[in-house]
This record gives C-alpha cells, structure tokens and sequence, in this order.
C-alpha cells in the first residue's frame, strides 16, 4: 500500500520536474578524439577524428546564456576522451569562474599525478572512472595492452582526493560478467568508494558487437548481485539510470528510474548541437550554439523529451508498467521513434 | 516558483531524500561541495621583483602549484577554515634562490588573494 502511494507521488514528481526543467547537468562533447579503440564505444569515436576540438570560448558562449544558473549546475567534460585536449584544465577553470561547477568521464590512460593535481587546481569537483573488467578483459575490451595499469593508477589518484566525487563505472557485458565479484573484490581492496554498472545498449560501435550483449539470465544475475551487495554497505554500488528494471527498482538503486535526458540534462555536442545526453540519438537534437541561443532553445524546445507520451508505441504500448517506465531512457529510440531498442523489464521477465 | 514548492512536497512525499543527487547514465558524479579560489602573488622581499617557479603547497593535501613567470598562481580547493601553505623554491638556482615560508591562511569569504615576499638566504 504504502509502494504504490509512493509510486504515484514519485510519477507526480517526474511531471513537475519535467514541467520545470531545471537545467542542473550540461554535458559538453569537447573532443570526439580518442586515445582508445574501444570495442562496447557507444560513441564510436576515434585516435585520428576528423572533427576538430570545439574552441573553449564557443562553450563558453553557450554556458554564459544561461542565466540564472541553478546552484548546482554541473558541466561534465566528455568526449571521445576529454584527456587528449591540452588545454582540458583550462577549459575546467573558466567553466567553474563562469558559475558552473565541472566533472570530467575519462578511460584513465593519462590520468597521472600531475594531471590529477592540475585538474583539482582547475576546480574539478567530480570525476568517473572507466573500468571494464580485471587486466585481461579490461584490457581485451579497451583494446589496449595497459589500459588497465594506468586505469589502476588512476584510480588510486583520484579515490585519495578529499576534493573529489569519484566513481567508478563498469560497462558489464557477457565477456566480463562472470568476473563482476572479482572487480568488487578488486574495487574494495582498492578503498573505491562508489561503484556504477551499466550494460551494453547496441548503439555507436556496440552495435558491431551483439556477443557483448548480456543475455536475460545474465542480466538477472546482475540486478542480483547489486541488489545482494547493496546490504552489504561495503560500497555505494548502484545500476546507472540506464532503463528501467521493475521488480528491482527499489533494490538496485537510491531513486527509482526516471531518465532525466532534456528535463534536466541538456548537452553541447561537438558539432555545436543541442540535445540531451550525448549517447541519444542525433536525430533528436533541438538546435546549435552557433545558430540559436541555447538557453533560448533549452527553455522553448525540448518537448520530445518533456512529454514522452509518443513512446507509447511499438513493444511499449501495452505494457502495464508503462506509467512507471515511460519508453526506458531516450538513448533506446532512434529517431523514428517506431519501438524501443531496449526493454530492460522485458529481459527480467520475458513473459510479463 | 509556486511549481518548485509542489516539487519539494512530492520530494518529501515520496521518501527519495536523493532525487535532487543525480548523475546521467554515462556522465560523472554530481558536486555538491562548497570549494574556495585562492590566488596571488610571490615576491622577492629585497627587489619586489615577481619570482617564477615557487612551488606553492597546500600542506594537508597533495595539490600544490608553481608561480609563473608573473609570480602569479591561483588555485580552487577543498572549502576549509584554514590552510596551512607552504612556499618553496625547487628549481635551484633557475629563478633566484629563496628561503622557504611557512604560512596559515585564514580566509574570509571564499575567494582570497593574498602576496608572499620570499628572502634570500
């Protein structure tokens, strides 16, 4: 009685957000160069991208149309590998003094004690970690003989700084699955202090790789080992965001799912687009920084994820579980919007 | 204005104490804390003279920064009441030889700019 009050509270909730849409989370895509060739990529990036680096001062530009900025405003640095830009502590630097605080997603490989003690200086304030298995599967994966010892030195940098929000996130797919305790056991000897998983969704390159995908037992297996090591408190371990998983809901996650892509993320992609997360379909971009204004754009666009009812269709429109789960996360649809890629509560229950 | 109020009832109605810490699928955590901006300057007592290269450290943490050739350096940290610095001249003989200094910064608000003017031996 008291789930399901909560429950309807909760999708009251995600209505007002949407209605509101606060601006708390702006993904850049400052580089789609790349200093790995990973096989599960979902932004198919490369070492030798043809796309140049977007110039810091047009990031800039859109940052500053946003005005006011929420307390909180957080600019993640993504890419590609936001590492490769020389002048990445720069960038962190003057988005914090234009009134935002900043976090970087990187692989790791040039994160050294030089470049840590620059970045805190930059005024990092949050940090992920990629790590994608123990040294062989990391490495297979990473398609990088010492991918996984310079991601180890990585780690040990950043879980010593007081400064930083640090976790770390595994990309969990049928190679490494089996070796999902062996990485905790790994994560807590190495003092780690949050843990993220997702699995592979087949956009970008991954989608060269059906063999990576989880199986539904798989997939089980996984909710349960989180759910599992979640009573534990030996770490903040959590399923990302990625899609909504029914009856695991409250047990693998602090919140229940609510994709917040276009309601409170937005992104400046490297081509000056405006959407939302960067791994969503480009189809759905609502605008550029060099055309429009992008607060401007933020505020009167956007409706496509504002109002998902359009994602009752295909596999989702019948589902019993919709007014919960909304269509999954965004970055499922292509832009026909025909039918969701993923269902995740379907691999859970194949017959439900 | 009025929507937000909602927002925060439904918050509370809800029990999810943590809907406001969220982090996109594949992005970073979220920072929630409050961090300070100190700036300034190295001198040489004798001349007044900028000094480039004093390695400039935040004792009870591992940042630390170098004076460039204006004798500026500015960092964020860790807000905190205090900071105990230290000024160290580790290039040798390249920009002048410095004594060490020692200091405490109190700051006030949280931005500080402050000089530090370094002796010979």
């Amino acid at each position: 009685m008291f789930g399901l009050f909560k429950n309807r509270i909760f999708r009251r909730f995600k209505k007002t957000e949407a209605s509101i849409h606060e601006l708390n989370y702006l993904f850049w895509e400052c580089t789609t160069r790349c200093n790995l060739n990973c096989l599960h990529c979902g932004s198919d990036c490369s070492k030798d991208s043809s796309t140049q680096d977007m110039p810091l001062s047009d990031f800039l530009l859109a940052l500053d149309t946003i005005e006011p900025k929420s307390e909180n405003l957080m600019v993640v640095l993504t890419g590609g590998e936001p590492l490769m830009r020389k002048d990445i502590e720069q960038c962190g630097r003057e988005i914090r003094k234009h009134g935002a605080r900043w976090g970087m997603v990187t692989n790791g490989y040039l994160y050294n004690q030089d470049k840590h003690n620059a970045l805190i200086n930059a005024g990092m304030g949050a940090l992920t970690i990629s790590l994608d298995g123990l040294e062989i599967n990391h490495n297979w994966l990473r398609n990088n003989n010492n991918s996984f010892a310079r991601t180890d030195s990585a780690i040990a940098l950043a879980r010593g700084s007081t400064r930083l929000n640090f976790d770390v996130v595994t990309c969990v797919n049928a190679r490494n699955i089996d070796e999902i305790p062996l990485i905790y056991n790994y994560l807590l000897s190495q003092s780690v202090k949050a843990w993220r998983l997702f699995t592979i969704v087949p956009i970008g390159r991954a989608a060269n790789s059906p063999d990576l995908v989880l199986t539904n037992q798989q997939f089980k297996y996984l909710l349960d080992f989180i759910s599992h090591t979640r009573k534990l408190k030996t770490i903040d371990i959590k399923f990302s965001c990625e899609g909504y998983v029914g009856p695991y809901e409250s047990k693998v996650r602090d919140t229940g799912f609510f994709c917040r892509a276009g309601i409170n993320i937005g992104s400046v992609l490297i081509d000056g687009s405006i959407s939302a997360c960067p791994n969503i379909d480009r189809s759905f971009v609502q605008g550029n920084i060099y055309t429009d204004n992008f607060f401007e754009v933020w505020n009167t666009k956007f409706q496509v994820f504002r109002d998902r009812k359009w994602t009752k269709t295909g596999r989702c429109a019948n589902c019993n579980q919709y007014a919960d789960c909304q269509g999954n996360g965004m970055h499922n649809w292509y832009g026909d919007k025909a039918n969701v890629l993923v269902c995740h509560n379907e691999k859970i229950n194949p017959a439900g | 204005m009025k929507s937000k109020w909602i927002r925060n009832i439904l918050r509370g109605l809800s029990v999810t104490s943590m809907v406001f810490i969220f982090q996109a699928c594949y992005g970073s955590p979220q920072d929630m804390k409050y961090d300070m901006f100190i700036e300034g300057l190295v001198k040489a007592s004798a001349t007044g003279e900028p000094i480039q290269g004093i390695k400039v450290s935040l004792t009870d943490t591992d940042q630390y920064e170098f004076t460039d050739e204006m004798g500026k350096f500015s960092f964020y940290t860790d807000l905190s009441g205090s900071y105990p610095i230290l000024f160290e001249d580790t290039d040798g003989g390249q920009n002048g030889v410095f004594m060490a200094v020692d200091t405490v910064l109190i700051p006030e608000n949280n931005s500080v700019y402050f000089e530090m003017l370094l002796d010979r031996p």
